[in-house]
């Protein structure tokens, strides 16, 4: 957008931001890694977050009572009931997928088992 | 408009509201990304295994496939980012079979999946449909971040499931320095309750996450990468990558809360894998027992997962070929920054075509 940063053009807002932007972004940047790499942030980001898991927990707990009620009682599938059914599925699909993986091996055996004796010198005539 | 001064305002201000259309349309828009052609061979739960189309004929291919494995609180994208300039791509041209496992996003039935059902439950089958797929018994496997710890842990406990190479990409392995970096420092404070959030919210959501990544670099995430759009924004190709980039940084999605709590608490905090104490499944995790050929990629200037965290892994595993290849950059950029293309592909790629014919 400007890229003559040396004289101060009143129509360029960009040139004048990034001419400030310039001088200050780095040494904001460094200052910016070493504050979040302090004990002291992680101790206050870790507390905040625990105030906002702790404060809100009620909060979560009640919608989802009332929610649960509501879903009950229009005969409606509730959340834990769409979890538990996610969850079957799940296990049928790790069933259906032992099962391909049987077939598979079954069929791989098949084939060396076919594919065994035509190697064998000698065997060639003999097969169908 | 007939006096130039006037003229050179008017031009000015309409190239500033092109500017700023393009710039609005560049964080509102989707780039299309992922777009190299591949076939789903395989799906379990949310996870996808898929080939991509092979471009160059069998006979110039080389013979072991190559699975590639991302971290799972991440789509993965960005190793296909966009046409002429996409990892997939590159491999593909180079001769590889190349087969990617998606984790894919989780809902609330798997905020119990952990490492353990990840590394010996999902990957496992994966392995199995490619090997039946390519029909080789012998595989090549790149893990990227959490991709590449689960690829670590499945290497130990399975070193005879015919993983031949190994590439690991910026891997959080060794927890041992707890002032290095932000990730660390945060989760190891005593204020940190992982299994609070866990409980609270079952999986943790990737705004959480992403927020996490973004604050270790503030000003340069949330200020910078703006600005330096906007200095660009005449520049396409610039403007391109950009686009692409935030397209995959923005889709987040959430990490499983098993696999988070074991994250901070068995790996961050106690530091179990390089202790020799971890356990999957009850199978104890023996970094010894790993026999494949390991490529450590380490980004020098990663913040996310400093280079302390893969490093010290290498003295530990069992492997006899075993090599660190360091690379200028940060946990995304050596990959999908506009020097990959010369430095971290290249370099991967000969690694591994001396190992995979």
């Amino acid at each position: 957008m400007s890229e003559n940063n040396d004289v101060l053009n009143l129509f360029d807002p960009t040139g004048m931001l990034k001419s400030m932007r310039d001088a200050n972004m780095d040494a904001w940047s460094k200052m910016m890694i070493q504050l979040v790499n302090t004990d002291a942030y992680g101790q206050a980001t870790g507390t905040m977050l625990d105030g906002w898991l702790t404060s809100s927990a009620p909060f979560r707990k009640m919608i989802e009572k009332v929610m649960t009620q509501v879903l009950t009682n229009l005969n409606m599938p509730t959340r834990a009931d769409v979890i538990s059914l996610a969850e079957r599925l799940a296990n049928i699909e790790l069933r259906l997928d032992d099962l391909e993986a049987k077939l598979d091996e079954s069929q791989r055996a098949a084939r060396k088992a076919t594919a065994g004796p035509k190697t064998k010198p000698g065997t060639a005539d003999k097969q169908p | 408009m007939g006096n130039p001064k006037l003229a050179d305002v008017y031009a000015e201000l309409h190239k500033i509201a092109d500017s700023t259309r393009t710039f609005q349309r560049l964080l509102t828009t989707d780039a299309k990304i992922a777009q190299t052609p591949k076939d789903v061979i395989w799906t379990l739960n949310k996870a996808k295994l898929y080939r991509y189309v092979p471009v160059v004929p069998e006979e110039k291919r080389h013979k072991i496939p190559l699975l590639l494995v991302f971290a799972i609180m991440n789509r993965p994208h960005v190793l296909d980012l966009r046409p002429g300039h996409s990892f997939v791509e590159y491999m593909l041209k180079r001769g590889y079979d190349l087969y990617l496992l998606d984790w894919g996003a989780p809902g609330p039935e798997d905020k119990n999946l952990k490492f353990d059902d990840y590394t010996l439950e999902y990957l496992p089958r994966a392995i199995r449909k490619l090997k039946s797929v390519s029909g080789s018994d012998e595989f090549s496997m790149l893990g990227w971040c959490l991709g590449a710890l689960i690829g670590t842990l499945y290497a130990a406990l399975r070193p005879d499931d015919g993983l031949k190479n190994l590439v690991l990409l910026t891997a959080p392995l060794d927890f041992s320095d707890k002032t290095a970096g932000g990730f660390i420092r945060w989760t190891t404070n005593e204020a940190f309750n992982a299994d609070k959030i866990v409980e609270n919210l079952g999986n943790v959501p990737g705004e959480l996450i992403d927020y996490g990544a973004k604050a270790l670099k503030p000003v340069e995430n949330f200020v910078g990468s703006y600005l330096n759009l906007w200095d660009n924004i005449d520049n396409p190709k610039v403007v391109e990558s950009w686009h692409a980039m935030n397209t995959w940084v923005r889709d987040n999605i959430p990490m499983t809360g098993g696999a988070y709590r074991q994250l901070i608490n068995e790996l961050y905090r106690e530091n179990r894998l390089m202790a020799g104490k971890l356990e999957l499944r009850n199978e104890p995790v023996q970094l010894s027992k790993l026999k494949a050929n390991v490529l450590t990629v380490i980004a020098e200037n990663d913040h996310i997962t400093p280079p302390c965290q893969s490093e010290g892994v290498m003295a530990k595993i069992g492997s006899q070929d075993k090599e660190v290849f360091r690379v200028r950059g940060g946990h995304i950029g050596i990959m999908a920054g506009s020097g990959a293309e010369k430095n971290t592909w290249p370099h991967i790629d000969n690694w591994l075509a001396a190992r995979t014919d």
